[in-house]
């Protein structure tokens, strides 16, 4: 190895080494040998966790809501992208929910789709329900729609930017080349923007999904109590007046890491399929 | 008609924007709002951001807390992700891509997940519970963020005028102080910005790192939220958007006149 792969390789170590001591310590953690409430070598900690139906139902909810609203984020933006490109005041409007941190976000979508909030005042007014009561519950409900919203609201952003980015660069000619080698607008979409709009924006969705399982403030206030969703639970068993049960929080901790490293795997390999001589 | 759709599509993305920004200021301007008022009523009405001396000093401490960690993490950031990309540019591709997929790692790695990890390990040098302590796990996601954007710095960069330099003498320092650095003195201060924004949001993190002893601005409007203090909530909320929105500001305004994309 040369003295420029040598300094390669400490960036390298020295990007991933603190997650890799964490990740180190909660290994040591989860088996019982470090942190508070470590009591010698133990595996149970690590069964009692994966074996949980508690611990799979948090992270299928998590993966469904995060997922739903990636997917939703993926076709407005795609829509925004196309039909926007080209305003400024639509990318400077769009970018306007990157500026408000999470647990704002949060405080805002409580506000408006509370069974108190502005929704439910507009339905009372129109005499759609009598009682504050009576308006769906879409905080802290099961299907998740208030917290599925605002992860909407979030990431909306970051999806329409890249795309409209992508558009930008690297469309505009190719729609122009098929426009003018008799394509029609139709085919020009399909056939040029569409499959272009995938491989530029592929590497944000799947940062964006991640970003959105890895969440907590925002499932902190919006999320129900049953499924608790993987960043909750992690964060009740890291806090649980039960000393023996904090070792969990390291296993969904490391469930959490795992998630995130096949995901920057796929990212990974994606842009490796991008940009194949990219030097 | 497409003129049309566009700007119904235009408006709908207005509305869509403003209207949970929107919330908090009028929330924040209410004494109070009851149901099933759609606004609140006129002598509720703005009446002024005004805090009772327990609340403001609270939000006063804690916004100094989130001030002092965000500028320490944008400064020690950028120190440690331009020093990492530099380091990557000049080896190979392997290298350079591990560098770029770690860096990436610890951008989506869930803060909770850092957290509990890094909890054990700060306790374990005492630094649990301790700004220093939550100093260091804030700028485990701000370095990678800032070495991302640091890797895509470089490879823009025209490195002859480095080359020039050390010909006519230049040591490796001079290179450094004299030229690289005011090359790149603009993207230094969106890093700077952008490292002190990674800071700035960082609630689980700083909730298990500090042990709740670190109270930050984004901490204390999470347990207000929980409180059920909407009013004081919705002031902190906005204390809390405003710099983020002058960042982002500062860093497009930077954007377009280099004619970059953010």
């Amino acid at each position: 190895m040369n003295r420029r792969d040598m300094a390669g390789l400490v960036a390298a170590s020295a990007v991933a080494s603190p997650v890799l001591i964490g990740a180190a310590y909660s290994t040591l953690a989860a088996l019982g040998l470090a942190g508070v409430g470590a009591q010698g070598f133990t595996l149970d900690r690590v069964i009692d966790t994966i074996g949980s139906a508690e611990t799979w139902r948090g992270v299928a909810w998590t993966v469904a809501t995060a997922g739903a609203a990636t997917v939703l984020a993926i076709g407005i933006a795609f829509l925004l992208a196309v039909r926007l490109r080209a305003s400024r005041m639509g990318q400077a409007a769009a970018m306007l929910p990157m500026a408000v941190p999470h647990v704002a976000a949060a405080l805002a979508a409580l506000l408006l789709l509370g069974q108190s909030g502005l929704l439910s005042r507009l339905s009372y007014g129109l005499g759609l329900t009598s009682v504050a009561g009576e308006f769906p519950a879409l905080v802290y409900d099961r299907t998740g729609i208030a917290l599925v919203l605002t992860f909407l609201w979030k990431e909306l952003p970051y999806l329409t930017l890249t795309a409209m980015a992508v558009l930008l660069s690297d469309t505009r000619e190719l729609e122009e080349v098929a426009r003018t080698l008799g394509a029609t607008p139709r085919q020009a979409f399909w056939r040029v923007t569409w499959p272009q709009l995938w491989r530029g924006t592929a590497p944000a969705i799947i940062a964006a999904f991640a970003f959105l399982v890895g969440q907590y403030e925002m499932p902190a206030l919006l999320a129900p109590s049953d499924p608790v969703p993987l960043s909750i639970l992690t964060f009740e068993r890291a806090s649980d007046p039960n000393l023996a049960r904090r070792g969990e929080a390291h296993v969904l901790g490391l469930l959490a890491l795992t998630i995130a490293a096949v995901l920057a795997i796929l990212h990974a390999r994606w842009l490796s399929r991008v940009e194949p001589d990219r030097r | 008609m497409n003129r049309w759709r566009d700007r119904a599509l235009f408006l709908a993305l207005l509305a869509w924007v403003l209207l949970p920004v929107a919330m908090l200021a009028v929330r924040a301007l209410a004494q109070s709002w009851r149901f099933p008022q759609i606004l609140p009523a006129a002598t509720d009405r703005l009446s002024a951001l005004t805090l009772s001396t327990a609340a403001g000093d609270r939000l006063a401490s804690a916004l100094a807390m989130s001030i002092t960690l965000a500028a320490a993490t944008g400064l020690i950031g950028t120190i440690l992700g331009f020093v990492i990309a530099r380091s990557a540019a000049g080896s190979s591709q392997l290298f350079r891509r591990l560098t770029l997929a770690a860096a990436f790692f610890t951008v989506i790695a869930p803060p909770i997940a850092l957290g509990v990890g890094l909890q054990v390990a700060m306790l374990g040098v005492g630094l649990g519970g301790t700004l220093v302590g939550v100093l260091l796990a804030h700028l485990v996601p701000a370095t990678g963020y800032l070495t991302l954007f640091a890797v895509g710095v470089f490879s823009s960069l025209d490195s002859s005028l480095e080359d020039e330099a050390r010909t006519l003498g230049a040591s490796g320092w001079q290179v450094v102080s004299r030229v690289l650095v005011p090359l790149l003195r603009r993207r230094l201060g969106e890093a700077l910005i952008l490292g002190g924004l990674v800071s700035w949001g960082q609630v689980a993190i700083t909730l298990l790192v500090g042990g709740g002893l670190v109270r930050t601005l984004p901490v204390e409007l999470m347990s207000i939220v929980q409180s059920g203090d909407d009013r004081v909530a919705a002031i902190a909320a906005l204390m809390l958007s405003v710099p983020p929105m002058l960042g982002i500001g500062l860093l497009t305004m930077g954007a377009r006149r280099t004619g970059a994309s953010v």
